[in-house]
């Protein structure tokens, strides 16, 4: 798993590239705490790369959600591959996130 | 045809795990969307015996079995843990808004809504989950 941090827009634009799973979730986690802590109030986490995840992983990803709902700030996604955005389905996921085709959209206000 | 790995109760088996899978999709043409989703059940299924099913610190043996059958794939693991059947595991309630969703639950979740039939057993002190994916 490997993380691309940089700024697009309005948005502190996370690029996930790689397998987040057991293994690599608790880095995953460690990182987007990092950037959360440094005030990042609009997050986009583009997962163009992400080629695999495992209920380890979503975990991250719900942590991260509630900790910007409970700032006011905005969590959006972009760019799952469609055997990831079935696992988000199964999960109630895509409920929960706003979840987005391309990084435009995502951006768009 | 069938296929045997023995494991340690570490989690870096999970390397192991994916590349023996990989092997057995490729020699059997099994595509590859079934793959990470098969993937995806051995990881939660192997995890939930490494965190959970051990209160000594020794190593253990835990085996994983794949069969493939006509139209089906048939997934495995035994191992020697304390007694635990995960179909007897509640399904998280997934309409909830996230700040009302508890952290974490899903990972007997997915494999349930994975594969076609789970079921469990305990036989000589050791459990036994067959995970069934139809294909």
């Amino acid at each position: 798993m490997e993380i691309n941090v940089l700024q697009y827009k309005d948005y502190t634009s996370v690029s996930i590239q790689g397998r987040v799973d057991t293994m690599t979730a608790g880095d995953f986690e460690n990182r987007l705490m990092e950037i959360l802590g440094d005030g990042v109030t609009k997050l986009l986490l583009d997962c163009s790369d992400l080629t695999y995840i495992s209920s380890s992983g979503l975990r991250v990803f719900l942590v991260a959600q509630k900790k910007i709902l409970a700032t006011g700030g905005i969590l959006r996604i972009c760019c799952l591959k469609p055997e990831i955005k079935d696992i988000f389905d199964i999960s109630g996921f895509s409920v929960i996130f706003s979840i987005f085709s391309d990084v435009e959209k995502a951006t768009s206000d | 045809m069938k296929r045997t790995i023995t494991l340690s109760n570490r989690i870096d088996e999970l390397t192991r795990i994916s590349s023996f899978l990989k092997k057995c999709a490729d020699q059997w043409g099994i595509p590859a969307p079934v793959t990470l989703s098969l993937n995806l059940v051995m990881e939660e299924a192997f995890t939930n015996v490494v965190q959970y099913a051990y209160s000594d610190n020794h190593d253990h043996e835990i085996d994983l079995i794949i069969k493939k059958k006509d139209n089906e794939l048939e997934i495995t693991f035994i191992d020697d843990g304390k007694q635990y059947d995960p179909t007897g595991e509640k399904d998280p309630d997934i309409n909830l808004s996230a700040n009302d969703r508890p952290i974490g639950g899903l990972g007997v979740f997915l494999i349930k809504k994975t594969m076609d039939n789970v079921s469990y057993f305990r036989k000589d002190n050791k459990n036994h989950l067959v995970m069934v994916k139809k294909l």
